[in-house]
């Protein structure tokens, strides 16, 4: 190995496409993930909590995006995680923005003090 | 339907892993943490061995690191909904997108990887600390009686639980069953793809021949009168990036020449045998091209996105100040000198 350049990094050979039974192992991973999100979104009461499950989420939909992207070697995937990314963090600033504010008219985290709000 | 792994242990495993949640989701009183943690590991573990087995016998083992990498993220996962202190829930979000990193490199994503660890770990998840901090009192150590009962106990945990696993049971079974049908297409169509993204950076390429020594018929780097090696494109010569020139392509990466232009205003056409074999394009490159040449009109709309989500947590999270006439008058007397009847004090 003659110098760390261009060369030394760059994939020698595109990478192999994996087989169906390793892309079943990352989709298990991404859908337990998913589901425990879920849980997690559904049994906890603190707002906050809740927009983090919200957050695993999205973290389950990019795993399966990128095992997807691996398993027909399409960059596409990746391309979409990127998008995931920047609605996550869209989603993560507003949603905070609103629990500060709703944390100041009571002074509680809990969605029960806030129950009026479904109609 | 032909499954992959017996749906007995799917479905068990899945019934297993929920009474483990159920019981590992905090509550008031007796604390079955432990044990619930244990019982939602073994059927993780469970279904991760019968897939192994499957993946064992037709020689599609995974890598090692993606046991490492999958029980971390799925044991954090877990923590994060169980865990009754907020603070604590977002650390162990930190470790799952941690793993899911090291999962990500395992998938040949480096770039979604780094992005991911740098934008959620470093700047989200401090988001959230941050404001976990703002909002939560610490409760006295090892006293459980004073932690807000919002999060001391979870709301309906058997019907949530039972929802969820219901929810990854068909999940499973639905992706197990259709993945027999689902064909990846053939690694030569993908050479092919990469050698036409190759194609179309010239300046990578003059990079990198930049750095790759001529070699003359007996295989030996050739030299120059001075002694110094000479390379496939010179110091004084550049790859010609027009698309073509008399019929001949400029960049022919299937034979493995290109078109150079002389400092004298020449060209030639570079050896097929000096062409470097580890010339590539990186996992960056590919995921940059396809971007900025397929995607370009979803970074603006992300872009517009992000700045109105900016926009929108300013004005949502701005401290309302009312001030009425009076208590301006007031604050400008204060502020004067002056006390409450206007007399200079």
């Amino acid at each position: 190995m003659t110098g760390v350049g261009p060369v030394i990094l760059a994939q020698a050979d595109y990478p192999e496409a994996m087989g169906t039974i390793t892309l079943a192992h990352y989709l298990f991973v991404s859908g337990a993930m998913f589901a425990l999100g879920l849980i997690g979104f559904l049994t906890r009461r603190n707002m906050i909590i809740m927009f983090l499950c919200t957050e695993l989420m999205f973290q389950a939909a990019g795993l399966a995006l990128i095992a997807f992207s691996r398993y027909h070697l399409d960059h596409t995937g990746q391309t979409f995680v990127i998008f995931v990314l920047t609605v996550a963090a869209a989603e993560a600033a507003m949603a905070l923005a609103l629990v500060i504010l709703l944390f100041r008219k009571r002074e509680s985290l809990s969605t029960e003090d806030w129950t009026e709000m479904s109609g | 339907m032909d499954a992959l792994i017996s749906p007995l242990v799917l479905y068990s495993a899945c019934a297993l892993g929920a009474v483990g949640v159920v019981l590992a989701l905090p509550r008031r009183g007796a604390s079955w943490r432990v044990p619930g943690t244990l019982l939602a590991a073994i059927a993780g573990g469970v279904v991760v061995l019968a897939l192994g087995l499957v993946a064992n016998e037709s020689g599609q083992l995974p890598n090692i690191y993606f046991y490492v990498f999958a029980a971390l993220a799925l044991g954090a996962a877990l923590r994060v909904i169980t865990h009754h202190r907020p603070v604590y829930s977002a650390l162990y979000f930190i470790l799952t997108i941690i793993a899911s990193a090291g999962l990500y490199v395992l998938l040949a994503a480096e770039f979604m990887a780094f992005a991911l660890v740098i934008i959620y770990a470093g700047a989200i998840l401090i988001t959230y600390l941050f404001v976990i901090m703002l909002a939560t009192q610490s409760p006295v150590e090892g006293d459980d009686e004073f932690q807000a009962d919002y999060d001391a106990k979870a709301r309906e945990p058997a019907l949530a639980t039972l929802a969820g696993f219901v929810l990854l049971a068909v999940l499973t079974t639905m992706v197990f069953g259709g993945l027999g049908s689902l064909r990846a297409p053939s690694g030569a169509q993908h050479a092919r793809i990469e050698r036409l993204a190759l194609a179309t950076m010239p300046q990578k390429i003059e990079r990198v021949l930049r750095d790759t020594p001529r070699r003359d018929d007996s295989g030996e780097p050739m030299r120059d009168a001075d002694g110094r090696a000479v390379m496939m494109v010179g110091p004084d010569e550049r790859v010609v990036r027009l698309p073509a020139i008399e019929g001949r392509s400029m960049v022919n990466i299937a034979e493995g020449s290109v078109l150079v232009e002389m400092p004298d205003g020449g060209t030639r056409m570079t050896n097929p045998r000096d062409w470097p074999e580890e010339l590539g394009v990186s996992n960056v490159e590919m995921v940059g091209r396809n971007l900025l040449a397929d995607h370009p009109g979803t970074i603006e709309i992300a872009g517009v996105i992000l700045l109105m989500a900016m926009l929108g947590a300013t004005v949502l999270s701005r401290r309302q100040v009312e001030i009425d006439e009076e208590a301006k008058a007031h604050e400008a007397r204060r502020l004067h000198g002056l006390d409450e009847e206007g007399v200079a004090s």
